[in-house]
């Protein structure tokens, strides 16, 4: 049984969501609104079992030897921290739920996110090699953005931002464009699948 | 040649440092991609409403500040009122400080100038819910305050009331914008991107689903001088140039030494055989 | 910014950079930090501006229409009890189903449709022939229905050039965000906590 009600529960859920695109009418587009808002109470429900799990295996973690330990407390504390600042003091303006995520969250994460200015260098000096014609193009086609998109392109000639412009506006366009289109063909193939039960992978090992 | 990754690393962070500490003034071109969206924003009538919505994490904080910013300040100096959102959760807050702190720099009033509904998650169902009525999307505003208590909100019913939207994100939500609102609902949609993102929206700036990008901390510091401001964005645009020229003369070297070692093991290898 | 949230904020920093030298104890102890940061934010923002306002209140003024999705979001739940697992299938189903529905006209149109008609717009010029050229060749690159080869093959590898061209732009513009991240990284360091440039 919780094999099939999923199933039918998607398919019906699927072909009304679908079919509304067409049907202007108020008792459906209320349905449909209606089905929105319980898609986003389910989104964070789920949310909220993920971060259920990240707890409970954190604690887990605190009874291992070793230095996993201390790195679990600290991200339980981290967790109570802003768990408690936002129910017990608000997130409003001011608020030193707030306060935390300005002046510690934010910036770590901004700082993680820029080392990638170090690797990608590194990368580059490594690993970007012309061996052949197509990785030529691929050097040359970032060479010339790198350079055309900043001050000092303008600098060596007027013609590079205006080539960045060209290459941005007609080449990558035209085969991002393709890979789009692909993307919406497949895309749509595996909605229809999932709708007519063909495709039940979100049941997880037990829908098969 | 082998180097170690640390050497490169210094290298990077003086072609950041050397020019914050000592600005060279290289001058910043205003593209015309800048323009379309400047020029856009300039034809909104006075009093007309633009929605803003913060569509990325705080990890992108430092391009999409200056870029909300730029829109910002363009909106409340031509008295254009905002609506903002966030379909991130870190969003929320990020957009909630800056849209407080630039309406306190211009002097505009919570409620009628502009307001702030906060986050709701699972962008697909908030972008469409927002097509029928975006106060059933959001009940209250991020500070619990009635939908209805808000003179600005009040007004407006669903995107019919919403002259532009401008997504600025760090992912793919533009894409969701077009596919959803767009393509739906007819919204125009503008998105001011992180530099990453920006040839991934090309295709939909030619076909016309979005009215323009603007793209980056350059896009950002050329918004600043179509503005006749100098702010964070224009700053750094020494340290980005210097940045990219020490890369791609990494890049160039990198090529230009594995073309010698492969030239001398091709010598090398010839001359083995031949012996 | 007062002070000491200035000195929080570079020590946070410094413990995050520290990892380019090699991995340690503070920056290990840093990212534990964050990973928990980020999760208590997730889940106040998500209770107090979604599910307090979208469904605690609803459901206390007697709106009886917010009873399905409460047992849909409480069968969500159900999953953390090993046993009773599966009925956490019923919201999945819900939401994969409306979602894969929804996506498939919106899909079809802004994806499909859209941009064919954009690549058809302007062939008369040669910057929309080459458009053209490039989007039929790297379609053609991902057509594995036969083997690639006769014509197929050297139609196919123009695609990649394409692909090549719209790959290295991205790997440019790529490089110009972390760039950008790093510049407003420096420019609190220098600025706001050493005070060297003006902010």
């Amino acid at each position: 049984m919780l094999r099939k009600i999923p199933v039918m529960v998607c398919a019906v859920c699927g072909v009304f969501m679908a079919a509304q695109y067409f049907i202007v009418s108020g008792p459906v587009s209320q349905l449909y609104g209606t089905v929105l808002d319980w898609m986003q109470i389910i989104f964070v429900c789920a949310l909220l079992v993920g971060i259920l799990h990240v707890i409970t295996r954190q604690i887990k973690n605190i009874s291992r030897p070793g230095p996993e330990r201390w790195y679990a407390m600290i991200a339980l504390f981290g967790i109570a921290l802003m768990v408690v600042l936002g129910f017990g003091w608000g997130i409003s303006r001011g608020s030193p739920f707030l306060w935390v995520f300005d002046h510690v969250q934010a910036p770590m994460q901004t700082t993680v996110f820029s080392l990638l200015a170090f690797y990608v260098a590194s990368a580059a000096y490594r690993g970007f090699r012309a061996r052949h014609a197509e990785s030529a193009v691929l050097v040359l086609a970032a060479l010339i953005v790198l350079l055309g998109r900043v001050p000092v392109g303008e600098i060596i000639s007027p013609y590079v931002p205006q080539t960045v412009s060209w290459v941005l506006n007609v080449p990558a366009v035209a085969a991002k464009r393709a890979i789009l289109i692909g993307i919406g063909l497949g895309m749509t193939a595996t909605a229809i699948k999932v709708i007519a039960g063909m495709e039940r992978t979100y049941l997880g090992s037990g829908g098969r | 040649m082998k180097l170690d990754r640390r050497i490169i690393f210094m290298i990077v962070a003086l072609a950041v440092v050397v020019p914050l500490l000592f600005p060279l003034g290289l001058p910043v071109a205003v593209t015309d991609e800048t323009r379309a969206v400047y020029e856009r924003l300039e034809r909104l009538e006075q009093g007309s409403v633009v929605m803003l919505s913060f569509d990325h994490e705080a990890s992108s904080l430092p391009e999409v500040r200056p870029l909300a910013e730029a829109i910002l300040n363009h909106c409340f100096r031509r008295n254009i009122r905002v609506v903002g959102l966030a379909l991130f959760a870190e969003g929320a807050a990020v957009g909630y400080d800056i849209l407080h702190d630039l309406a306190a720099r211009h002097d505009k009033q919570y409620g009628h100038d502009y307001a702030y509904l906060g986050y709701r998650p699972q962008y697909t169902a908030a972008i469409l819910g927002m097509g029928e009525s975006i106060r059933e999307v959001f009940p209250t505003d991020y500070d619990d305050t009635p939908y209805d208590d808000i003179p600005l909100l009040r007004e407006i019913r669903n995107y019919g009331d919403i002259g532009l939207v401008v997504s600025v994100a760090d992912g793919s939500l533009p894409t969701y914008w077009v596919e959803y609102a767009q393509a739906r609902y007819g919204q125009e949609i503008i998105a001011a991107l992180t530099a990453v993102m920006v040839t991934a929206y090309a295709p939909y700036v030619d076909a016309g689903q979005i009215s323009g990008v603007l793209g980056g901390l350059k896009g950002a510091a050329e918004y600043e001088i179509l503005l006749g401001r100098h702010a964070a964005g224009k700053r750094g645009m020494d340290a980005q140039s210097l940045a990219h020229l020490s890369i791609a003369v990494m890049i160039v070297i990198g090529n230009v030494v594995a073309f010698g070692l492969r030239r001398k093991n091709e010598t090398t290898e010839a001359g083995g055989h031949s012996s | 910014m007062s002070d000491i949230g200035i000195w929080i904020t570079a020590l946070a920093t410094l413990a995050i950079y520290s990892f380019l030298y090699r991995d340690n104890p503070f920056y290990k102890a840093a990212e534990y930090l964050l990973i928990g940061l980020t999760v208590g934010y997730s889940l106040v923002i998500s209770v107090k501006t979604v599910l307090w306002p979208g469904l605690v209140l609803p459901l206390l003024g007697g709106d009886t229409a917010k009873i399905i999705p409460l047992v849909l979001g409480g069968l969500m739940f159900i999953r953390l009890v090993p046993k009773l697992g599966g009925w956490s299938r019923i919201p999945l189903a819900v939401y994969v189903g409306a979602g894969a529905g929804v996506s498939i006209p919106a899909m079809l149109k802004a994806r499909v449709l859209q941009q064919m008609g954009a690549t058809m717009s302007n062939v008369t010029t040669i910057s929309g022939v080459i458009m053209l050229v490039g989007v039929i060749t790297t379609i053609l690159y991902f057509y594995f229905s036969r083997e690639q080869k006769g014509l197929l093959q050297p139609v196919a590898k123009i695609g990649t050039y394409y692909m090549m061209i719209f790959f290295g732009a991205t790997f440019g513009y790529t490089v110009m965000s972390r760039v950008s991240l790093l510049i407003g990284r420096m420019e609190f360091l220098l600025g706001d906590w050493l005070r060297l440039i003006a902010r």
